[in-house]
């Protein structure tokens, strides 16, 4: 990707826990958009590509609520938790092939106060991909949520290779840890130690309460143009170096790949790499979709920052959390930021190369990598530079 | 929690005949006819070669464990925790996943030889695994 698109904005809602919480999920994400597009100095009206996430509202009524007459392309990307840096990937793709000139990417849901994951998938798993599969051959066993489905592949994990409770436990603590940085986090002022981790209850064998992402209120948006139109506007400009996306095989189904530890990020990453040019070891700092803790671990290893089967040694001693080789989820990630289907993976990315993240700044970053997961492992990822 | 009912398979033209199997207590796989390619999930055409010509096998349904979970937060009202799912592969070669039928006590783990044994209901008859003698 020779002629880089580039993130031009950024913009968030509040991020709630707060089952009173009077914010729609419209006006969450019409907050987020409308901070992303005044970030970028841009004029609503230029906005002339929108990239809404599967959940909430569409492109219809977002355009509506915001006043944008006329679009000249719009989609949207289905491939759950994977589709916020895949959506960042099909803008890109958008404002540097001509088809449009500033894109609007946003995602967002009232995940604590009202789509609560368990509830949806109970009456209906058409929302995923692969749904069907989960309706007839998951389901009907008891295993309802994807902790319970992850937690399979996590357990044949510490088997072959023997990962440790204290291991998933450190990428916990590295995110609480983050989040105790950010003023946004919904667990900031809630520090953890790994008695506490281990002390949490068991929700589905291995995965702790401490394993399993947030469930919050929120949205974040981001804006994407071409190089040569970045350079008009009111940031520095953040470079797409690369971006991929891909499925793991088959796509539908966890338990029957050959090889149960493939996600799509195992086939994008080494594409992404490519593209921008950039060897794993030169990466400032990952925004990794933390699910859960072993889907951290899981995605270090198929994005190439170690070997499969080494994440559990790659994650301890403080090396993904500030300060150390590769910290992971400045912001405190999935897991104690907020779950924002992972845009806010890409909007801290974009601020840390800004260098606009204060006291849990990664010195110097001028390389980070967002990741995406997407329900039954689809995987995207992004090289993003200043 | 919700009220939702427990979930069963949801059988359509391509899957009716091996949840009708699982009914008489069979489990079965579809096997290619073109290059007998053994297939789990049930679906219209052989992703090795791209037959839509296939026979149905049953399954000795014996297996090894190859992974499992232990539920013990309720995430859905009709299984109550704790309760035991396993990851199973099969002596044909596919994964099969249904709960575990065992003493809380029995040595039960990845490696573990188990086979299958039936529940009815009402919907849908349904495999559970026990560990082999």
């Amino acid at each position: 990707m020779r002629d880089n698109a580039c993130i031009v904005g950024i913009g968030e809602s509040a991020y709630t826990r707060d089952a009173e919480s009077p914010a729609s999920v419209l006006s969450n994400q019409l907050r987020a958009a409308t901070n992303a597009i005044a970030d970028a100095g841009l004029e609503t009206s230029r906005i002339d590509c929108l990239i809404p996430s599967q959940y909430g509202p569409s492109t219809e009524e977002l355009a509506a609520n915001l006043g944008i007459a006329s679009l000249r392309f719009a989609t949207t990307v289905h491939m759950g938790g994977a589709a916020a840096v895949t959506s960042v990937q099909t803008a890109a793709m958008a404002v540097t092939s001509g088809y449009a000139d500033y894109a609007l990417v946003v995602t967002g849901w009232n995940g604590y106060s009202a789509t609560r994951t368990r509830n949806v998938l109970a009456s209906n798993t058409s929302v995923i991909p692969g749904g069907d599969i989960a309706r007839d051959y998951y389901m009907p066993y008891g295993l309802t949520v994807p902790a319970q489905w992850y937690a399979l592949i996590a357990r044949r994990h510490m088997h072959e290779f023997g990962t440790t409770a204290e291991q998933l436990g450190a990428i916990a603590l590295a995110m609480r840890r983050h989040a105790q940085l950010n003023g946004r986090a919904v667990m900031r002022e809630r520090a953890m130690t790994i008695e506490d981790y281990l002390a949490s209850p068991v929700i589905a064998h291995p995965y702790r309460l401490f394993d399993c992402c947030l469930e919050t209120d929120g949205a974040a948006a981001v804006v994407v143009t071409s190089a040569e139109r970045a350079h008009d506007l009111a940031q520095p400009p953040v470079r797409v170096l690369g971006a991929a996306s891909a499925h793991p095989y088959p796509a539908d189904d966890i338990t029957n790949r050959r090889d149960i530890f493939e996600t799509g990020l195992t086939r994008a990453a080494p594409r992404a790499f490519a593209m921008a040019d950039i060897d794993p070891a030169d990466v400032d700092f990952a925004q990794i979709y933390d699910c859960f803790t072993f889907e951290v671990l899981q995605q270090i290893e198929e994005a190439g920052f170690c070997a499969r089967g080494e994440g559990g040694a790659f994650v301890e001693g403080g090396r993904i959390e500030l300060g150390g080789d590769l910290p992971v989820n400045t912001h405190g990630g999935l897991l104690s930021e907020a779950h924002v289907l992972g845009m806010n993976h890409v909007v801290e990315a974009v601020r840390q190369l800004r260098g606009g993240c204060g006291e849990r700044q990664v010195p110097d970053a001028e390389v980070g990598v967002v990741t995406g997961w997407g329900d039954f492992g689809d995987g995207s990822i992004a090289v993003l530079g200043r | 929690m919700s009220d939702f009912p427990r979930p069963f398979p949801a059988r359509d033209r391509d899957t009716a005949p091996f949840w009708e199997a699982q009914d008489n207590h069979i489990l079965q796989f579809q096997k290619c006819s073109q290059c007998a390619h053994i297939r789990y999930v049930v679906g219209p055409l052989c992703p090795e070669c791209r037959s839509f010509d296939f026979g149905w096998i049953a399954s000795s349904g014996r297996g090894t464990i190859y992974s499992f979970t232990v539920v013990r937060h309720q995430t859905h009202p009709a299984f109550e925790p704790p309760y035991t799912v396993l990851l199973v592969e099969m002596e044909e070669g596919p994964r099969v996943i249904a709960q575990l039928r065992a003493p809380e006590d029995a040595d039960v783990g990845i490696g573990t030889r188990v086979h299958v044994e039936w529940e009815d209901h009402e919907q849908q008859s349904l495999p559970v695994f026990v560990p082999e003698a």
